[in-house]
């Protein structure tokens, strides 16, 4: 890995991965843990051989809350949800979904897919059954 | 290990100050001084906490209060870890005095935010979680910690009703607390109209952004001759962490870091949960109330909200429950609520607490939790 063109290992590379590349990146560990957030060691079982993965964009909605407020980055798109979605194949990712006003419109368990998208962070749609994100 | 005593302590009301959080954190540093009886020559160090300096566009307090206090010599830092900033700095004070590094010394907390509006305020709170990897990603802070009361809900069946005890109690509690933000009772028809901020957290659901500031005297007992008060013996002091990101743990439903934090305090302290008479918990919302009480082993997994809601954290409960009116009323002015926690139990302890005094002030436990729980810090004091 070239010190000048950090890819994976970096912050920045998973940023790119959500908002420019249409890719959610994280890490498999030795262990099997997955994690879509930064690190240099496994938070789960301390092992060093972490290797570079591309998580897939699909998954399910473990726990959500819709935020009325929003903070200053999301200033115009409140009302929306902010989720915890555990992907298939592994790995459990935070990301929002817009357009969302009432709990009741969501699930858990339900399926969403993430939606490469010029605006921050890792956005999700839900998944109507059997068909394309909405 | 020397053991080691809260000599003094001292707060202001918490709400809105008009001055600076140097003058106001200098000013309840000497009032615990006072209340110590302790020369403050004996002070060896000063550990401050005031993690959103920035936002007086202030960092390096220590210093300026030693200054003010007539100690420009003495050492200092600043000791931070978000919400549980100065019970770190508490940690910090006992391991130095117990291990015999200091004899005696100072630990001050303050915040004001209250020049600030609303917005910049909640991205000053959402700075203690991940930036990159929930802030990013849309999470406010009640957000987060909404998300965690979704998951404790979904496995415990944890309702809106339970959560809003917690508050109603709290703000009865802060009622009858002159330093407390809040002086007054809401009722559960008031909170259950609040607006929603995260689902399923409401508005009346969240502590306020406060200002505040508090202090605390800690020394070893052989350098107290009569002390002026009664004081508080540190029977433990001990501070944990979790995984910072709430995505990457295996449960939702409470924090790892007070699980663990609660079992090194009871061991340190050679007692466990039933010895404890009250508590202070880290109530930034009424989930983070019933998950501490979870967490820390006064109820099992699921249990807390119903029998908050059937009034055994009252007053007059069998264990009461944030008795200052907690983060939600007393107020949270980030980096002194871990030491105002310990203001409140020394006066409690020193039967001062008026109209919210508790029955049995023998033993009790102070919990302040870092942001969504990467930091935990639980401490236990009894009589001497």
């Amino acid at each position: 890995m070239s010190d000048e063109t950090p890819r994976l290992h970096s912050i920045a590379a998973f940023r790119r991965g959500y908002e420019e590349e249409g890719r959610l990146l994280g890490f498999r560990s030795a262990c099997g843990f997955v994690t879509a957030t930064w690190a240099l060691v496994c938070p789960r079982c301390g092992q060093r051989d972490l290797t570079e993965a591309e998580l897939q964009r699909t998954g399910r909605l473990v726990a959500f809350t819709v935020q009325t407020v929003p903070s200053d980055e999301f200033l115009n798109e409140a009302p929306y949800a902010y989720a915890l979605v555990d992907l298939d194949g592994g790995g459990r990712v935070t990301g929002w979904i817009p357009g969302v006003a009432e709990e009741a419109e969501l699930s858990v368990g339900e399926r969403v897919q993430f939606v490469p998208s010029y605006k921050p962070g890792v956005q999700f749609a839900r998944v109507p059954s059997g068909g394309s994100p909405t | 290990m020397r053991e080691t005593w809260v000599v003094g302590a001292a707060t202001n009301r918490y709400g809105k100050m008009a001055e600076t959080g140097r003058e106001a954190a200098t000013r309840v540093a000497l009032e615990a001084l006072d209340v110590s009886g302790i020369d403050p020559k004996r002070i060896g160090y000063t550990f401050v906490s005031n993690a959103f300096g920035v936002a007086e566009r202030q960092a390096h307090l220590g210093p300026l209060i030693n200054t003010a206090l007539g100690l420009p010599d003495v050492p200092s830092a600043t000791i931070e870890s978000a919400c549980s900033s100065s019970s770190a700095g508490l940690h910090e004070a006992f391991v130095h005095v117990a291990g015999g590094f200091l004899d005696a010394a100072l630990v001050v907390g303050v915040e004001k935010l209250s020049h600030l509006d609303t917005l910049a305020a909640t991205s000053y709170f959402a700075m203690g979680a991940d930036s990159a990897f929930e802030t990013r990603n849309g999470a406010t802070f009640p957000g987060l910690y909404a998300t965690l009361a979704h998951a404790h809900r979904q496995k415990y069946g944890t309702t809106s009703e339970q959560l809003g005890a917690v508050a109603v109690k709290n703000h009865a509690n802060g009622a009858k607390n002159p330093h407390a933000h809040f002086q007054k009772e809401i009722s559960l028809e008031t909170y259950l109209r609040s607006p929603v901020i995260a689902s399923p957290l409401r508005l009346y659901d969240c502590c306020p952004f406060s200002d505040g500031a508090a202090a605390v005297v800690v020394a070893a007992r052989e350098m107290v001759g009569a002390p002026s008060a009664e004081p508080l013996v540190i029977r433990a002091s001990a501070r944990s962490g979790s995984v910072a990101e709430m995505q990457d743990r295996p449960d939702l439903t409470g924090l790892p870091a007070t699980r663990t934090a609660a079992s090194a305090a009871f061991r340190q302290a050679g007692v466990g949960p039933e010895k404890i008479d009250f508590t202070e918990v880290h109530d930034c919302f009424t989930i983070a109330e019933v998950m501490a009480l979870e967490d820390l082993g006064f109820y099992p997994k699921g249990r807390a909200a119903a029998a908050g809601a059937a009034g055994e954290t009252s007053l007059q409960g069998k264990l009461p429950v944030n008795p200052s009116g907690g983060l939600k009323a007393k107020g949270h002015p980030v980096s002194a609520t871990g030491a105002g926690q310990v203001v409140e139990i020394f006066e409690q302890f020193n039967r001062r607490a008026g109209a919210r005094q508790v029955p049995k002030t023998e033993w009790a436990l102070a919990h302040n939790v870092g942001a969504t729980g990467g930091s935990c810090s639980v401490h236990i004091f009894s009589h001497r």
